[in-house]
């Protein structure tokens, strides 16, 4: 009998015309975004090639160390492939950094940068297409399974026979649910194809199971408004009231929540303003730079060349403490600008916390974030990479002022020739795939719960339901 | 055979829908009760068929308990609404498919359902036609064919001709004449009272939730039943 019901749930909603509207559309939408994000992806893969060749080939210009300090070496964030599906921060935080003495290193121009137009509208990818459209059509789905054959009287016809109300009301599930998946899992299975086929497009191990995993939460997020939808029909009794219902609640999940959380969040946690922070930097550059040269000067009068002394005794001394003074000033720059970064991140990070655990009570927030965690696109990597600048830069500004004074003769004033061979390489190691899903343990735990909730709910309603 | 005892139904607003009705429908009977609207017909049909809880009493299907068995009582009936409303996007054919399984019965064959579809009356064109094309009377005529093809004992009927032309109605009553000769216990509720003088073995007047007024079809002969209906309805309680 459920193969029955399950059966006649799944051919009564694909010979249905909502049915053949929404495999167009999950077709053409589905894989439109997956295409977009893909060309997108090869684009991006393209720019940062030439912006790294770019770099390198100014850094072999640079006909010495001095010029070369002045002019700082690019770091360009690598795009990820996976970006393709869900884009995240991505197109929201800068893609380049510049690291030298004299700054402290930031990422910026974003994509949103060079074009704000996109921030408005935000990007097409598979993440948003399944958060927003396909969300609906699982509500589409469902508002009618029961309360609609109550008003049509089918229901009423079906209980008249020998058919226990639980089976009746595990098979609508199923079959509900096997018919939602049909027109998705058909462009889903394209757009995998279409990652393979494209040229130019590399995906590991690794970034498959990222992959599946993403597809695992996107089914995750569908069952949510799937199981809503079952509950609000069986918790009303007419198709035109559980249908408004639940428009009401998608508004809400979907929209509301994540923005009230975001203000919420800003208001219970502030924090100081970007131009505050660099502001109090600049001060205590200026305040560095506006002692050194007395500095210089007091050591000179006090060093000076003794009669007779070899000059290059002296040029030597100078040099030394040239170096250790720069040395010394960029270190206390640094330290100064770690700890007003450390107490700056310290509190964006308690702000951000705080907006993502309450913007968790909406799917749409577990989504958001767990497909942003698993396709490397969300907060945390873009921090982590971010981190791995400012990790770099000391590191870079120790090379270049020691490289700056050794080589320099200051007798003939010549400087020698730059060796990149030498210079420091930024690294950064991209997180793991289990670091990752760890991240994503909340969401998926989050949105099983909310599942189980709203089927218990639709089930008990359902034994009790007035099929009158 | 379909039986009430002393069944009462009082909604959570107090209102009495059902009075200590006690009534038996024996096989090879159809038994038509009439009453206004909100008389209480319908509220002892949900009750024959478990739809909704009894206060007080008994509804029984062969002798089964309905709420005890309700599964099991159902095996034993049929049942026909006043406006047969099947899946839209089903034909004839796959709606009795889907409903015969739900009754139970298995291994029937499309010839079989176009037997019962051609008994009712439907027409050949129809039968693979989307339900959701159907006037009223083929709607009807299906869903009476989904109850002859469960082949229960018992059918209950609500206002089964309600907007039925008069072709349509008397094909119907010929189809339930064929089935009380079947011996089957058929009650229906309605307020055609001519079609159900010219079927009834027996007609009972409600009024307020009572059984008030029992006439069998001797005691009809003779009588106006729309007067009878109109004077019982006028009575004060």
């Amino acid at each position: 009998m459920l193969k029955d019901i399950i059966r006649k749930e799944i051919v009564e909603t694909i010979t249905s015309p909502k049915f053949v509207f929404t495999f167009l559309l999950c077709a053409v939408l589905i894989l439109l975004s997956v295409y977009t994000g893909i060309s997108n992806y090869a684009a991006e893969q393209k720019e940062y090639n030439a912006a790294v060749a770019l770099n390198k080939k100014n850094l072999e210009s640079q006909k010495n160390y001095q010029s070369l300090a002045g002019l700082g070496t690019k770091v360009n964030r690598p795009p990820q492939v996976l970006s393709a599906i869900s884009s995240g921060v991505d197109e929201a935080v800068g893609r380049v950094a510049t690291v030298n003495v004299a700054y402290d290193p930031s990422l910026v121009e974003s994509k949103y940068e060079s074009n704000p137009v996109f921030s408005v509208f935000g990007a097409l990818d598979l993440a948003f297409i399944v958060k927003i459209v396909l969300s609906l059509f699982a509500i589409l789905f469902t508002y009618n399974a029961i309360c609609g054959e109550k008003e049509s009287g089918t229901l009423k016809l079906t209980l008249s026979n020998k058919v226990p109300r639980d089976r009746l009301i595990l098979g609508k599930v199923i079959g509900g649910y096997i018919s939602l998946l049909i027109p998705l899992i058909i462009p889903l299975l394209l757009s995998l194809l279409l990652l393979m086929v494209y040229p130019n497009i590399h995906l590991t191990g690794g970034d498959w199971g990222r992959l599946l995993l993403m597809f695992l939460y996107f089914f995750l997020y569908l069952s949510v408004f799937f199981t809503l939808g079952l509950f609000v029909s069986a918790r009303t009794s007419k198709s035109s009231t559980s249908f408004l219902a639940l428009l009401f609640i998608w508004v809400v999940f979907v929209t509301i929540i994540p923005k009230v959380a975001v203000m919420t969040a800003a208001q219970l946690k502030p924090i100081p303003s970007v131009h505050e922070i660099t502001s109090k930097k600049d001060a205590f550059l200026q305040e560095i730079q506006g002692g050194a040269q007395k500095k210089v000067m007091d050591w000179m009068q006090q060093n000076q060349a003794k009669p007779g002394e070899d000059p290059k005794v002296f040029q030597d001394k100078f040099k030394k403490y040239l170096e250790d003074f720069q040395q010394e000033a960029t270190a206390q720059i640094d330290a100064n600008n770690a700890a007003l970064e450390r107490d700056y991140q310290a509190k964006k990070r308690a702000q951000q916390n705080l907006a993502i655990n309450l913007s968790r009570v909406s799917p749409a927030s577990a989504l958001t974030f767990s497909t942003m965690s698993l396709a490397r696109t969300g907060l945390d990597e873009h921090q982590r990479f971010l981190d791995s600048i400012r990790t770099y830069k000391p590191i870079f500004s120790k090379w270049i002022n020691s490289k700056m004074m050794q080589s320099i003769d200051f007798t003939t004033g010549a400087m020698g020739s730059v060796d990149l061979a030498e210079m420091p390489v930024h690294s950064f190691q991209s997180e793991s795939l289990g670091k990752s899903l760890a991240r994503t343990i909340p969401d998926l735990i989050l949105m099983i719960v909310m599942i189980m909730a709203f089927f218990a709910g639709a089930y008990l309603s359902f034994l009790k339901y007035d099929v009158r | 055979m379909l039986e009430t005892q002393n069944l009462t139904k009082i909604y959570e607003d107090g209102r009495m829908a059902v009075d200590h009705l006690t009534m038996k429908v024996e096989p090879g009977e159809i038994f038509c009760m009439f009453g206004a609207n909100g008389a209480g017909k319908t509220t002892t049909i949900n009750l024959m068929l478990n739809f909704i809880p009894p206060t007080e009493g008994l509804a029984l299907i062969e002798g089964i308990d309905v709420t005890k068995e309700p599964l099991k009582s159902k095996e034993f009936v049929s049942f026909v609404s006043e406006n047969v409303m099947l899946y839209g996007n089903f034909t004839a054919i796959q709606n009795l498919d889907y409903f015969t399984k739900l009754a139970g019965k298995r291994n029937l064959t499309k010839a079989d359902y176009a037997a019962v579809l051609q008994s009712v009356g439907l027409q050949k064109e129809a039968y693979d036609a989307r339900s959701k094309t159907y006037s009223k009377g083929m709607r009807q005529k299906l869903g009476l064919a989904i109850a002859i093809i469960k082949d229960a004992p018992n059918i209950i009927l609500d206002e089964p001709t309600s907007g039925l032309d008069p072709k349509s109605g008397q094909e119907f009553l010929n189809l339930l004449a064929e089935m009380r000769d079947k011996g089957k216990s058929v009650f229906m509720s309605t307020h055609d009272i001519f079609r159900a003088k010219m079927i009834a073995d027996r007609v009972g007047f409600m009024k307020n939730g009572k059984l008030g007024l029992l006439k069998t079809r001797a005691e009809l002969e003779g009588e106006d039943l729309t007067e009878l209906y109109i004077q019982y309805m006028d009575e004060r309680d």
